[in-house]
């Protein structure tokens, strides 16, 4: 079962399919082997506003609810996975201005994203993955503007974004409440990209340095008050880390959909090798698995249009599809025997695609400890 | 310049179809209906033309309620308004009839907007029954010029300029306006609706327009009527030739080929 959604949803998403089918999924192979950021493919997508979901309805987005807007990333996901992550990471990179941004800054953030932007979140550090709070990156008050030096790492969208919102210490001795959240424009003077990562999979996504060297910005774009900048963040990634369970979500979906394909057609003594119970407990089990990811996802996607605190659900189901979509891409290489680990097959890249949901915007273990925290309480 | 564009709704011309077993009817179960993809280049086309010059597209299809989709789509990608043109009288007439129907139609929104449409669109052809009848059908019912396979179209002082695609080549033919134009394959794609587009198409009225409603129009007596319906033969299995040496081989092909008379 998919998820429930909207009428005029459901009329998008044979849309979105459509796209998906004709311009990303057979596209994306080639750029898997290259690495190289399909520029033509986003302008498509951005002409037909799929970058734009989740901007909200009064700064002119679309006005679909959380989970109208799932359904539509799962099938980017199935297609491409990079592909996803990108749309998805732009949606990360504007939540910091959108939970504690001006009206001013909300406005010129999806502003950029409308006329065809991307957002850029960056926070971590070489030294500040899961210690997020370990960051050396500095803002100082210079009169009517802050002065931000230090070099962030794996930003997803790092080398094409049109906005970043950084964190940068403001008071070094006061540790996590010493950090504050900055809004950057592309092409600040100081604000310049490094090394870029030859990754394992999503290599249709752009993940790289991004580097301030006296890059100077406006004390207008502070993002909320200096020393909330960790409390944002920390929010900002609760949201974002459900959108990564749906996008893990379509990895498994997409894996279980060529592993049917495939043991339907595979002949092996005289029949189908699908005919074998082996293998539909296979498929089942990764029904199993993918159905709970999925109702998990929209079940925090709904919490949080309800208003309704989310961040244990979302946790959960960033950690459980994540871990499921490398069992489910695992389990359908299996099923298509020494072809599954060919790369002329589809199923390897969902493998190499499917890990990095484990480890970013909070690995797994950090996910553990969320879940863990809002289930026990202090004592 | 006021442009009109008539669409068909088809089965997916992506899906294999079957006859029913022991029928001459076509299983369309779990087909899904889209629109002729020529209608679609025929809409791009029609749109492109519309962004230059300027003016504004109606979209009409004649068939059951279902057939609004197809108006609704047309409407996310150019179509400024559509229509739906059914009454249980004009199912199975046959390309004539569906002209007469749609002539009727065309007067009457003519005459409902005081003002007469420049140029109507038709695809080529409709990938279902491919007779490619209906666009010079409809121009002799309204008593218009028309031009067929277009790939091009340009506006000039007195009329269009239309490009032609031929059997050999291409062929640039002026036509006054109003006239009928057929659309074949352009060499660009018909644009994808985007979401915001899709979703206010959702929102926008689709009348219908009835047999009584164009004034007691009726498809009148076929002018064609389908002998048999039956599915390609599959293909047999071919003959292979191994002989000792290449030249061997075509010499024994040619004798086959010459034997059974195709050279």
């Amino acid at each position: 079962m998919a998820y429930l959604i909207s009428e005029e949803a459901q009329e998008l998403l044979g849309a979105v399919k459509e796209f998906c089918e004709k311009e990303v999924k057979e596209q994306c192979k080639e750029y898997d082997r290259s690495g190289e950021w399909p520029k033509e493919i986003y302008d498509k997508a951005i002409e037909m506003q799929l970058h734009m979901l989740e901007v909200p309805e009064e700064y002119g987005g679309m006005g679909l609810s959380r989970v109208d807007v799932a359904a539509l990333f799962e099938e980017m996901a199935k297609a491409d996975a990079g592909f996803a992550t990108t749309i998805s990471a732009s949606g990360l990179g504007t939540k910091p201005v959108l939970i504690a941004g001006s009206e001013e800054l909300k406005k010129r953030a999806c502003q950029l994203i409308v006329d065809g932007g991307f957002g850029a979140f960056c926070l971590t550090e070489p030294g500040a993955g899961s210690d997020a709070g370990a960051g050396k990156t500095t803002a100082v008050k210079d009169g009517d503007s802050y002065i931000l030096n230090g070099r962030k790492c794996f930003i997803t969208n790092g080398g094409i974004a049109s906005f970043y919102c950084v964190t940068a210490m403001t008071d070094k001795s006061a540790g996590v409440k010493g950090m504050s959240m900055f809004f950057v424009e592309a092409g600040t003077p100081g604000l310049s990209t490094g090394h870029e990562e030859d990754k394992m999979g999503i290599r249709t996504s752009n993940t790289c340095d991004v580097v301030f060297e006296d890059c100077r910005i406006p004390a207008s774009n502070l993002i909320g008050a200096e020393g909330k900048g960790f409390s944002i963040a920390m929010q900002t990634l609760d949201q974002a880390r459900t959108w990564m369970g749906c996008v893990a979500t379509g990895i498994a979906q997409r894996a279980m959909e060529e592993a049917i394909a495939y043991g339907k057609e595979r002949i092996q003594f005289g029949k189908p090798v699908l005919k074998n119970q082996a293998l539909q407990f296979k498929v089942a089990d990764m029904a199993i698995k993918i159905e709970t990811a999925r109702q998990m996802v929209a079940h925090s996607l709904t919490l949080m249009d309800q208003g309704l605190p989310y961040s244990k659900e979302s946790a959960i189901a960033k950690c459980y599809a994540s871990d499921i979509a490398m069992e489910v891409a695992s389990e359908a290489i299996q099923m298509f025997g020494g072809y599954g680990y060919s790369r002329e097959y589809p199923v390897e890249k969902l493998l190499r695609d499917a890990k990095i949901f484990q480890i970013f915007e909070g690995t797994n273990e950090v996910q553990r400890i969320v879940v863990a925290n809002n289930t026990i309480g202090k004592f | 310049m006021e442009i009109l564009v008539c669409l068909k709704q088809v089965p997916d011309d992506s899906v294999e179809l079957h006859l029913k077993p022991g029928t001459q009817e076509v299983n369309l179960e779990g087909v899904t209906p889209v629109v002729n993809a020529f209608d679609t280049y025929a809409l791009e086309m029609a749109t492109r033309l519309k962004e230059a010059v300027g003016g504004s597209i109606t979209a009409i299809t004649i068939g059951p309620e279902g057939a609004k989709d197809a108006v609704k789509t047309c409407l996310a990608v150019g179509a400024n308004q559509g229509f739906l043109i059914t009454d249980p009288s004009f199912e199975g007439s046959d390309t004539l009839g569906k002209s007469k129907i749609l002539a009727a139609a065309i007067r009457k929104l003519e005459a409902d907007a005081g003002k007469p449409f420049d140029l109507i669109f038709c695809g080529r052809e409709a990938t279902d029954k491919a007779s490619g009848q209906v666009g010079p059908q409809l121009a002799e019912a309204l008593g218009v010029g028309v031009v067929t396979d277009l790939v091009d179209i340009q506006q000039t002082g007195t009329g269009v300029q239309a490009k032609q695609e031929t059997e050999e080549g291409y062929r640039l033919v002026d036509a006054p306006l109003p006239c009928v134009v057929t659309v074949n394959k352009p060499p660009y794609d018909p644009r994808y609706p985007t979401i915001k587009s899709k979703l206010a198409a959702r929102k926008m009225p689709i009348p219908a327009l009835d047999a009584a409603g164009l004034g007691g129009v009726a498809p009148g007596a076929a002018g064609s009527h389908v002998v048999k319906v039956y599915e390609p033969a599959k293909r047999q299995a071919g003959v292979k030739l191994k002989e000792e040496t290449c030249e061997e081989t075509v010499a024994k092909a040619i004798t086959m080929m010459a034997d059974a008379k195709v050279l």
